[in-house]
């Protein structure tokens, strides 16, 4: 059960989130002029790799708030947590 | 014949109040403070049930949670027993009934000893090597195995206990309390950190707490004064929370603990009444220390598990704690000083020890020389190589040890008298919760023990469980660790005087030598499941490597008690065998939770009603008092039908139906998902959820959406409604609105941040009641006479905001039946008497309630989906034939480039259809198959059926299904074949009943 | 005319604790991010929306919320009449406030119900099924929380000295107090 750090509303329990998948897949702007193929990597593609995953999580049973999370999926160790519009840190 | 062998009074056991209790049928007496094993050893009982595999006699080998043979069945009653619970943790109460488990039809006479003799025959793997072949007879087998299988019994009926759960928040939580637990527990709640300490046992202090020796002073005093002392003052401490019978069963990452406290086994039954049995701790700690010690390890040689070898800091316990002399002729056999504690304890309470059988050539530490000159005999050099007896210990065989250990220096064999051997291999550092918790080991090959090295989180673990075993270290180290890891400044340990002895010789034989051959000697390593040795040594010769794999093969510390005793002799004989480093053989994992959790505990209150959250609407109590059944709908209670009389389900939906149809009904439509719309960019927003156009609707009016996955795939629809330039109140389906509520947050967050929209739910804050059919204006004209409920003023698909007395309302006219229907919805704690007043409106026109089944058949004659039901995630709105609602114009919306998939624009996908049977009185059932030919093979299925019903209305069976290519079928004979026969059926348009929707204006 | 039925007919007490509904209270959901919005409600009630997360504001009428960085919710506190539905505040606010796009004004009056709880072992009923700390929350009046009771989503407002109120969207009500008096009644 891990412990986030809501940006907004501080530390909670695992309960009160929701995991929202992989961040920064942004929907396309004009999505009439993409090819079948690109739609679907849009669509379909996510990662799920061993180590360092950028997702999406939302407190669902607070503020509401989605944001950003950088977790190391080996061990569980949660490395940065953003706000919804922020860029990730480089490296 | 039952005798009291009972030394001195001690200080945890009250004499003055004694106990009964029956073991095995037979009644028994012991004081407060024993626990079913001190009790029984006192009555002279040490077999106490028989093992898993060989069925051989069995006795109490340890004081502690990690007891592998002393396992029984609690209670008599078979509906409510409780099966593997260690007799060394269970406190004796009056009226206690236990019995051995895993014999039959008695511990002194059990049937399956015969396995015993049997043994050459079922080596590791006997079962997989066996029962292989042929295949076809596993059945039979099984049935044989499966009842030679498990431990004890389970109870029959549910549990009749009460379970709870907390949550606790602390600075810091302390495991374990013995003397590093105590220190750190004091430490950290005297510098105002919010503390929690546990322990696993009733009483604080770990073993240091009986230490009556002079070997071992701290501070000038015995050191269980000076710990009695600190536990005094411990206790006055404000930020200290104490729990004994407080198991930590597992701890998870971000500090995160599960903990077993147990508040009634140790009570009588009369005591325990209405009282929370066990509690289930969620601990969140800022900072762990564990301070869990260490475990005793057993000597691995022939014959090493009869009832009377014990571990020798159990028979120091049972002497020293509980005042009990397991043996009249006891001897100790060691590889190291522990057992010369134990005998000189006993000797100086008068207990006979006849001597001390020692692997290592000598030692010169104080405590050896002490027993020497208390003139204990020492057999230097020396190993046990037999020992005889078979239901309880009588004699051992000893022998004198080469210099490699690995043989003997000559064959002289000397038998001895015993009928108490105590053994001790050394101690094992307690690390199964911190390797929970993700910590990682190392090996110290100087001891032959693997403690903690990297931690995961803040956490530390201190005293023996982190391989400090003598007590100057303990206290020097725990008190410095404490000051680092506490970030404090000074310690009331910093200075203190510690008097200890001194280990000065070590020696680790994992696998003692015997003088017969290895096939036919029984080494037990982990004495639950019945693994010996010579399993170990044969997984290894048929080529197993792995750790984890020769566990699972032999089932070494697969046992309840996940041996805590023999998993570190398993790895010595291992790495010793394959001649690899025992520090790099590694662990086996350590799984949550460290001793059993009943199901109970895991569960607490979430049972019966609190199984499941339910919710109700205003209207609820009506349905009740109008004996409504109640339907499950996402977490909602919704009326399903009204039975009146002896009315069957079928033809209470039949009569509301038909009553709908021919005049009016009312139906509670509270459940529906609301959502409060507000922004100046609304209606752009509704415009990019929405398949359909939005920008354009009047205020005041009404519009029915459907709302799409990215994949184009329905995931949603309602009536929408704008109530003011960019305010508009969006209804959703009953089990989507909470979906619907957060991925339409998620686009506002983070797609579209720019638009100007607020989302809020109101669902709970309405209560709707629909009153539908050709009646309903006249009802509505009652309710509200001021109200005019023209075409004109008041057409379909409009809403008009009006009163009723001086509670505001909101009227919508529209309609999921196809007949002229009115949604009145207001603020929920009017609604229970909204509904009452309609009904007492409309009883002239027989206004009829009708649940969720009904409103189903009625939308099912129009042909509108219900989404979840008609849909299942892989429809799309051409599928269902809904083209109509989606916008040509619009250059996106949600899932809108998904209909132009290759995939989706397939002509050949399942698209909605109505059926009608060739019989008109057969009702197809929801989720039969639909097929055109049976001359395939495999014969090709089209579709299946995705809602059936026999309408009234039409008196005619009619159903929605979803089929291949189905739009190009209207007219076509398909078959739904089923189990006993085949039903013909003939594709039809979906709406079945008033396609001109002439009724909505009726 | 219309009667007045609130889901939780009964006050019940415990030892160190007494659990019943406050109703009717008039309750606004506010939603709005400009500093615009902020002053309008100021201006118009009378109250200073708290922008720190976690925490409440009150004036002699009203009680303000923190419930989300542009989400609060206002309650009145006084007992509102059962016998009509129009709210002063309502309609001020949203002509001052959603009409003029500064942001959303809902009313929320009836989707949520006010539990109270007091005495001194409200925050021993709480652990029994919220995993929200309330170490810090205990110790500031006025400190509120959106979380998990008996895995329904509740508002905890901490409103004084051993008192806290619980809102429940009002379909759970019945259920989170069947769930709380059963809890309760092993204090």
């Amino acid at each position: 059960m891990f412990l986030i750090n809501c940006p907004y509303c501080g530390e909670r329990d695992q309960s009160e989130f929701i995991a929202g998948g992989e961040a920064h897949i942004e929907r396309p702007k004009q999505p009439t002029e993409l090819s079948d193929d690109e739609w679907a990597e849009y669509l379909f593609m996510r990662k799920n790799i061993k180590g360092i995953q950028f997702e999406r999580w939302n407190h669902a049973h607070g503020c509401r708030k989605w944001f950003n999370m950088i977790r190391d999926t080996s061990n569980d160790e949660i490395k940065l947590i953003y706000k919804m519009g922020e860029k990730p840190p480089k490296g | 014949m039952s005798q009291n062998l009972r030394v001195k009074s001690s200080n945890f056991i009250d004499e003055t109040s004694r106990i009964s209790f029956k073991f095995n049928g037979k009644t028994y007496y012991g004081f407060k403070g024993d626990t079913l094993a001190s009790a029984l050893l006192a009555n002279n009982v040490h077999l106490v049930g028989r093992s898993f595999k060989y069925h051989r006699p069995r006795g109490i080998m340890t004081s502690g949670s990690e007891e592998p043979n002393a396992i029984v069945q609690v209670g008599n009653d078979k509906a409510i027993t409780e099966p593997n619970v260690r007799a060394t943790e269970v406190e004796i109460y009056n009226g206690l009934e236990a019995k051995s488990q895993n014999c039959w039809p008695s511990v002194n006479f059990d049937i399956g000893g015969i396995n015993n003799f049997l043994s050459p025959l079922l080596p590791a793997g006997f079962y997989y090597k066996t029962f292989m072949w042929p295949a076809s007879f596993w059945e039979k087998y099984e049935i044989a195995i499966r009842h030679s299988a498990g431990l004890g019994r389970s109870p029959t009926k549910p549990d009749t206990d009460i379970y709870e759960h907390r949550y606790i928040h602390c600075d810091v939580l302390v495991i374990g309390a013995g003397i590093s637990g105590i220190m750190a527990a004091k430490s950290a709640a005297q510098n105002n950190l919010n503390t929690l300490l546990l322990d696993e046992k009733n009483e604080l202090g770990g073993t240091t707490i009986y230490q009556n020796s002079d070997n071992f002073k701290i501070d000038n005093k015995i050191s269980s004064e000076w710990l009695n002392d600190e536990i005094e003052e411990l206790k006055k401490l404000d930020n200290l929370e104490i729990k004994t019978r407080t198991s930590v069963a597992a701890y998870h990452g971000y500090n995160y603990l599960l903990a077993r406290e147990n508040l009634t086994d140790h009570q009588s039954k009369d005591e325990k009444v209405n009282k929370v049995r066990q509690r289930l701790l969620k601990i969140r700690a800022k900072k762990v220390i564990i301070a869990t010690g260490s475990l005793e390890r057993p000597l691995v040689f022939n014959n090493n598990d009869r009832p009377g070898i014990m571990l020798s800091s159990a028979v120091k316990k049972y002497a020293d704690y509980y005042g009990v002399i397991c043996g009249k002729k006891n001897i100790f056999f060691t590889n190291n000083d522990t057992a010369y504690e134990s005998a000189i304890s006993l000797y100086k309470k008068g207990i006979n020890v006849h001597c001390v059988i020692d692997i290592r050539e000598n030692s010169n530490s104080s405590i050896v020389k002490e027993a020497q000159d208390l003139g204990i005999k020492i057999y230097w050099s020396h190993t046990v190589v037999d020992t005889h007896g078979y239901k309880k210990l009588k004699q051992i065989s000893i022998m004198e040890l080469s210099k490699d250990g690995q043989s003997f220096a000559n064959s002289n064999k000397t038998v001895l008298d015993c009928d108490c051997l105590g053994i001790a291999g050394g101690w094992t550092p307690a690390v199964h919760l911190f390797t929970q918790s993700g910590g990682k080991l190392k090996f110290r090959e100087k001891d032959q023990v693997f403690i903690p090295n990297i931690y995961p989180s803040k956490q530390i673990s201190i005293g023996s469980c982190n391989g400090d075993f003598e007590l100057d270290e303990i206290i020097k180290n725990t008190s410095d660790t404490l000051k680092d890891f506490l970030e404090i400044d000074n310690s009331d340990y910093d200075n203190l005087t510690v008097k200890t002895t001194k280990e000065t010789s070590k020696k680790n034989i994992w696998l003692l030598p015997s003088d017969k051959f290895i096939g036919k000697t029984k080494p037990f390593v982990d004495y639950q499941n019945d693994a010996t040795a010579k399993d170990i040594k044969l997984a290894l010769r048929e080529g197993f490597r792995s750790i984890e794999h020769v566990k699972r093969y032999t089932t070494t510390g697969m046992g309840t008690d996940q041996g805590k005793l023999g998993n570190m002799h398993a790895l010595g004989i291992i790495a010793d065998t394959t001649g690899v480093k025992m520090g790099e053989v590694g662990t086996t994992t350590f799984r949550p939770p460290y001793t059993p959790l009943t199901f109970g505990t895991i569960v607490g209150r979430n049972v019966g009603e609190y199984f499941d959250i339910f919710r109700r609407t205003p209207m609820n109590d009506w349905h009740i008092n109008n004996n409504a059944e109640f339907e499950n709908v996402g977490q909602w209670k919704r009326a399903w039908y009204y039975p009146r009389g002896n009315e069957s389900m079928h033809e209470a939906v039949q009569r509301e139906s038909k009553a709908t149809r021919e005049s009016a009904g009312i139906l509670d439509a509270s459940t529906l998902g609301k959502i409060d719309i507000q922004g100046s960019d609304a209606s752009e927003f509704l415009n990019r959820v929405y398949t359909n156009a939005w920008s354009k609707l009047g205020i005041g009016k009404c519009r029915y959406g459907l709302m799409l996955n990215e994949d184009g795939m329905v995931y949603d629809d309602g009536v929408t409604t704008r109530l003011g330039e960019n305010h508009y109140i969006m209804t959703t389906t009953t089990g989507g609105a909470a979906n619907v509520m957060s991925k339409l947050e998620d686009y506002l967050q983070t797609e579209w941040p720019e638009l100007d929209v607020y989302l809020t739910s109101v669902t709970d804050h309405f209560a709707t009641a629909t009153i539908g059919g050709p009646n309903s204006k006249k009802i509505l004209n009652k309710l509200i006479p001021n109200l005019d409920l023209s075409d004109e003023n008041f057409p379909h698909m409009s809403f008009k905001k009006v009163k009723i007395g001086k509670i505001n309302c909101r009227i919508m006219r529209i309609s999921f039946t196809g007949e002229l229907s009115y949604e009145i919805n207001v603020q929920a704690n009017y609604g229970k008497s909204l509904w009452e007043q309609c009904i007492d409106a409309g009883k002239e026109f027989n206004i009829t309630p009708y649940g969720t089944e009904t409103m189903h058949l009625l939308r099912a004659e129009k042909g509108f989906i219900i989404v979840g039901q008609d849909t299942d995630g892989t429809m799309t709105p051409i599928d269902l034939q809904m083209d109509w609602v989606v916008s040509k114009k619009k250059y996106d919306f949600i899932g809108k480039r998904s209909l132009y998939r290759s995939d989706t624009m397939r002509e050949d996908r399942k698209q909605m259809v109505g059926l009608l049977t060739d019989d008109s009185n057969t009702i197809l059932e929801e989720g039969a198959q639909i097929v055109s030919e049976f001359n395939q093979n495999p014969v090709q299925m089209l579709g299946h059926v995705t809602s059936s019903y026999f309408s009234p209305n039409l008196n005619k069976s009619i159903a929605l299904a979803v089929v291949k290519g189905g739009k190009d079928m209207m007219g076509k004979k398909l078959f739904i074949p089923m189990e006993d026969k085949t039903i013909n059926v003939t594709v039809v348009d979906p709406v079945f009943l008033d396609k001109e929707n002439k009724r909505l204006n009726a | 005319m219309l009667n007045y039925t609130s889901p939780i007919k009964e006050l019940k007490k415990y030892t160190g604790l007494t659990v019943g509904e406050i109703s009717p209270l008039m309750k606004l959901n506010l939603r709005g991010k400009s500093r615009d919005f902020l002053t309008a409600i100021g201006k118009n009630i009378n109250i200073i929306l708290p922008i720190e997360a976690n925490t409440s504001s009150s004036s002699e009428n009203y009680t303000a919320i923190w419930l989300s960085p542009d989400e609060w919710m206002v309650v009145s506190n006084n007992i509102d009449s059962k016998d009509n539905n129009d709210y002063e505040i309502e309609e001020l606010l949203f002509n001052k406030i959603s009409k003029t796009n500064l942001g959303s004004v809902t009313n929320v009056t009836d989707q949520l119900v006010m539990i109270n709880l007091s005495g001194e072992k409200i925050f021993d009923l709480l652990s029994t099924g919220c995993p929200f700390d309330f170490n810090d929350f205990k110790s500031k009046k006025g400190s509120s929380t959106q979380t998990l009771l008996a895995q329904i989503d509740v508002i905890i407002h901490h409103n004084k000295i051993n008192s806290v109120n619980l809102f429940v969207r009002r379909s759970f009500s019945e259920h989170l107090m069947s769930w709380i008096n059963d809890s309760a009644s092993r204090l």
